[in-house]
C-alpha cells in the first residue's frame, strides 16, 4: 500500500484544497481523535464545506444506525418469555408417568423373563443363583479372580479415560485428538492381551498337529482349522470351518460355519455357528445357536445342552439336562436329567432314554415311540400362534418399551446436554442428515467387519460395532426429539428438550406401529428413522470434532492502512 | 432499549447471587428483550437468536458470581452476550480471510458526501436491519458492539480480537459493506469522489 496522507487539510501545490479522509471523519465525529487533531479537523472544516457534509452525514449514518438497532421491531418470541420454568413444571407429570411406566417394565421383565429363564436354566443344570453368576461365574467366560482384577483395570482405565476426555475436552476439537485417544484405548486393550498367555493364529488355515501342545489360550482366524493336539486353554475361532479331534483342556468358544467336535474338550462350548456336530466328548455344557445340532450316537456332554436351533438330533449321551428352543428335536440316545423343548414337532426313538421329566410346548403332539424309556410321560401343552397385534399385551409393552426408551434418552440427554442439543439441531437439517445416515448405517458395520479380521483391529472393530448398535437405540430418540422440536418450537434448556423428546418419541412409536402390519413399509420407516436419527448423531460428531478457524490467530491488521493523524490505539507522543 | 434503574438492577442481581429465583426471573424479564434483540442484530437468524438468549441467560447463571458489582450491569451483560454470539460465529467458521485482506483495501478518501447524504435521507431503519443481515459476521458484530452497546473501542477491539488501532478501520469498512447493501456496488461504497 502506499505512503498514507495526511489527512488534515492542506493545501496542494497547485493551490487545491486537499480533502479529510474518510476514516478521519469518522474518528473525529466518534470523538477518538486526540485534542490537537481534533481541533485541526475542526478547523478545516470550517473552510471546507465537503468535509463538513460528510462529517454531518457520518453523524447521520451513525443515528440511523443506532436507531435501526435499538428500535423494538419485534417482540420476545413466547418461548422465550417463559423460558425453563413452564417447560419444567409442565412436565412434571409426565415424567412421573415415565418413571412408573419404566419401573413397571423393569419389574414385569424381571418377573417375566429373566426369572423363568433363571429357573429354566437352572433346571438344565446351568446352575447358579442368579442369572448374572451364570452368565459369569459359571460361563465360559470365568477365568478366575485374576480375571475379575484385570476388568477391573479395564474399568478403571476407561473411567480414567472419560475424566480425561471431560476434562479436556474442549481442547479435543481435531479429529487427529480424538483419533489419538481411541488409539491410546486400543491400544491398552490390545497390549494385556499378550501377557495374558494367548496365542494367536491369522491364516486360511490352521492345522496343530497331533503331538503339538499350545500352553496357553489359543485364538485363531481364518478360514479353516483343524486342532489335532493339546490345548491347555481355551479355544477361540472367529472362521469357516473347525474341526477338534485333539484334547482342549479349557473351553471352545466358536464364531463359524460348520464346527465338528471329533476329540475332548474338558470344558465347556459355548458355539454361534451353521452346524454343530459332537461325535467327542465335552466335559461341560453346551451352549449354542446353530441351525442344526447334532450330537452323534458316539458323542457324549457331561453336563447339559441348551440349543437355539432349527434342529437338534440327540443320539449320543447328554449326562444332564436338556433345554431346547427349536423346531424339530429328534432323541435317540440319552438324555440323564430334563427334558425341556419348545418347538415344532419333538420325536422320541425307541432306543431313547430319559431320566428325568419331559416338558413340550409345540404345534403337534410329541411322537414317542414305543421302546423308549422314559422316567416319565411327555407333559405336552399345544401352542398356539396367535396374531401379538390381536393381543392386549402387545400393546401395553409397546408402551412400557417407549417409556423405558424415553428414559434412555433421559439418561443420554441429562449425562451430555450439549452434545444432545448438537445432534437435534443437526437433525433438524433432514437432507444432510440422511445422507450421512445412509454412510453410516452401512459402512460403519462393514468397517467394524474388517478391523475384527485383524486381531489387533479387533478391540477397535467391537468397540466401533459397539458405538453403532448404541447410535442405532438412539437413532429413535434423536427423530422424536427433532419431532417435538418441531412441533413446540426450540426447547429452552435440556429438560425442555428432554419434555420434547418424550412427546416426539411418543408421537413416532404412535404412527410406527400401526405401520408393522405392512412389513416393507413398516421396515422401510424403521430404516429411514434409523439412517436420520444416526445421521444426526454422525452429524455433531463431525462438527464437534472437524477442525475450527481459530478467529484468535487473526494476524495483525496493516499498519500502512491507517491515516497517521489519529490518535486510535493510543495517544501519539506530541 | 428500555432497562430498569440502576439500583433496582444492583438489588436484583445481589438476590440472584444469594440464590434468590424471583430476583434471577427479575433479571431475566427486565434484560432477555434487549439481549435477545442484540443477539437478533448479531446472529443470521430469528432461531439462531432465540436459542442464544437462552443460552447467555444460561450462561449468566454461572457466571452471575464473577460480576463485579462496582461496573456497569447492562455493560457487564452486553459483554458476556457478545462474546456469546462472536464465539457463535466463530464456530461456523466465517471466512477469516474476506473478513482482514479487506481492510487493507479501505479507501482513505471520503465519499461524495452529498451522495452519502441522500442515501440515508431514503433510507429507513427497516432497510438497514435488513441490510445489516448481509455483512460479513466481523462487520456486523462490529456495528452492532458500537451502536447497539454503545461499547468503547477498546471493548470492541477486546472484543473481536483486533489491535485497538484498527477498530475504526473496521467499523468504516463495515459501513462501506452497509452501503454496498442499501444499494448495491455505488460509487459510495467503493470510495466515491476523492
Amino acid at each position: 500500500m502506499s505512503e498514507p496522507r495526511n489527512p488534515v487539510s492542506q493545501d496542494g501545490p497547485d493551490g487545491t484544497m486537499d480533502h479529510l479522509d474518510e476514516i478521519t471523519c469518522l474518528l473525529y465525529a466518534e470523538r477518538q481523535l486526540d485534542r490537537a487533531r481534533a481541533q485541526a479537523v475542526s478547523a478545516h472544516t470550517q473552510d471546507c464545506a465537503a468535509c463538513r457534509t460528510l462529517l454531518r452525514a457520518l453523524d447521520r449514518e451513525s443515528r440511523l444506525l443506532t436507531r435501526a438497532m435499538l428500535e423494538e421491531d419485534e417482540p420476545l418470541p413466547s418461548r422465550l418469555a417463559e423460558f425453563q420454568e413452564r417447560t419444567r413444571k409442565s412436565f412434571g407429570w409426565i415424567w412421573g408417568l415415565v418413571l412408573g411406566l419404566a419401573a413397571t417394565g423393569v419389574y414385569a421383565l424381571y418377573t417375566n423373563v429373566v426369572e423363568p429363564w433363571q429357573l429354566r436354566l437352572e433346571q438344565a443344570g446351568f446352575g447358579g443363583t442368579s442369572l448374572l453368576s451364570l452368565l459369569v461365574f459359571q460361563g465360559a467366560f470365568w477365568k478366575g479372580w485374576q480375571s475379575v482384577t484385570t476388568l477391573l483395570e479395564v474399568l478403571a482405565m476407561l473411567t480414567l479415560a472419560g475424566f480425561v476426555f471431560a476434562l479436556f475436552r474442549r481442547r479435543l476439537r481435531r479429529g487427529s485428538a480424538l483419533a489419538l485417544v481411541l488409539a491410546g484405548l486400543c491400544a491398552a486393550l490390545v497390549l494385556p492381551a499378550p501377557a495374558g498367555a494367548m496365542e494367536f493364529h491369522k491364516s486360511e488355515t490352521y492345522q496343530l498337529s497331533r503331538d503339538e501342545t499350545v500352553k496357553s489360550d489359543l485364538f485363531i482366524t481364518g478360514a479353516r482349522a483343524r486342532i489335532d493336539g493339546t490345548v491347555d486353554g481355551d479355544v477361540f475361532f472367529f472362521g469357516q470351518s473347525l474341526d477338534i479331534s485333539g484334547h482342549i483342556k479349557g473351553d471352545a468358544i466358536v464364531f463359524g460355519q460348520s464346527v465338528r467336535i471329533n476329540g475332548q474338550i474338558d470344558g465347556n462350548i459355548r458355539s454361534f455357528a451353521n452346524n454343530l456336530t459332537i461325535t467327542g466328548t465335552v466335559g461341560k455344557n453346551v451352549l449354542t445357536f446353530n441351525e442344526v445340532v447334532n450330537l452323534d450316537s458316539a458323542g457324549k456332554v457331561g453336563g447339559s445342552l441348551m440349543a437355539f436351533a432349527q434342529s437338534v438330533g440327540v443320539d449320543g449321551r447328554l449326562g444332564r439336562d436338556l433345554l431346547l428352543m427349536d423346531g424339530e428335536t429328534t432323541i435317540t440316545g440319552t438324555v440323564s436329567g430334563e427334558v425341556q423343548v419348545k418347538g415344532r414337532n419333538m420325536s422320541i426313538a425307541p432306543s431313547a432314554e430319559v431320566g428325568g421329566p419331559i416338558r413340550y410346548e409345540g404345534d403337534n403332539p410329541a411322537s414317542v415311540a414305543s421302546g423308549a424309556k422314559l422316567a416319565s410321560p411327555v407333559e405336552y401343552t399345544k401352542r398356539e400362534h396367535k396374531s401379538q397385534y390381536m393381543e392386549g399385551h402387545y400393546y401395553l409393552w409397546r408402551v412400557i418399551w417407549t417409556a423405558a426408551f424415553v428414559l434412555f434418552g433421559l439418561v443420554l440427554f441429562l449425562l451430555l446436554p450439549k452434545f444432545s442439543e448438537e445432534t437435534v439441531r443437526a437433525g433438524e437439517r433432514f437432507g444432510a442428515p440422511v445422507g450421512l445416515g445412509v454412510l453410516v448405517f452401512f459402512a460403519v458395520p462393514i468397517a467394524a467387519i474388517i478391523a475384527c479380521i485383524t486381531v489387533v483391529g479387533i478391540p477397535l472393530g467391537v468397540l466401533t460395532f459397539a458405538l453403532w448398535i448404541l447410535g442405532l437405540f438412539s437413532a429413535e430418540i434423536v427423530v422424536g426429539a427433532v419431532l417435538g422440536n418441531w412441533i413446540l418450537g426450540r426447547a429452552a434448556d435440556t429438560w425442555g428438550l428432554i419434555g420434547r423428546m418424550a412427546m416426539g418419541f411418543a408421537l413416532v412409536r404412535i404412527v410406527y406401529t400401526p405401520l408393522e402390519h405392512l412389513h416393507i413399509i413398516g421396515f422401510l420407516v424403521a430404516l429411514g428413522i434409523w439412517m436420520w436419527g444416526m445421521g444426526a448423531i454422525s452429524l455433531a460428531l463431525y462438527n464437534r470434532f472437524s477442525p475450527k478457524v481459530s478467529l484468535g490467530a487473526v494476524g495483525p491488521l496493516p499498519s500502512a492502512s491507517l491515516p497517521p493523524y489519529t490518535t486510535v490505539g493510543g495517544t501519539q507522543p506530541a | 432499549m428500555s432497562v430498569p434503574g440502576m439500583t433496582q438492577t444492583t438489588e436484583a442481581v445481589a438476590r440472584a447471587r444469594a440464590g434468590d429465583a424471583d430476583a434471577w426471573g427479575e433479571l431475566y424479564r427486565d434484560f432477555a428483550p434487549a439481549i435477545f434483540r442484540f443477539c437478533r442484530r448479531a446472529l443470521p437468524t430469528r432461531e439462531d437468536a432465540e436459542d442464544a438468549t437462552m443460552e447467555i441467560f444460561m450462561k449468566l447463571r454461572d457466571k452471575l458470581s464473577q460480576y463485579d458489582e462496582t461496573r456497569s450491569f447492562t455493560a457487564w451483560l452486553y459483554r458476556v452476550a457478545a462474546n456469546h454470539c462472536w464465539d457463535i460465529l466463530r464456530r461456523r467458521k466465517i471466512r477469516q480471510d474476506k473478513e482482514t485482506d479487506d481492510v487493507e483495501n479501505v479507501p482513505l478518501e471520503h465519499p461524495d458526501p452529498n451522495q452519502l447524504d441522500k442515501l440515508i435521507e431514503q433510507k429507513t431503519s427497516e432497510e438497514v436491519r435488513q441490510a445489516l443481515h448481509k455483512l460479513g459476521a466481523r462487520a456486523r458484530m462490529a456495528l452492532v458492539l458500537r451502536y447497539y452497546s454503545d461499547m468503547s473501542y477498546d471493548e470492541i477491539a477486546d472484543e473481536l480480537g483486533v489491535r485497538r488501532a484498527f477498530v475504526g478501520v473496521v467499523l468504516l469498512r463495515a459501513r462501506h459493506e452497509l452501503r454496498q447493501a442499501l444499494e448495491g456496488k455505488s460509487a459510495l461504497a467503493a470510495g466515491g469522489t476523492s
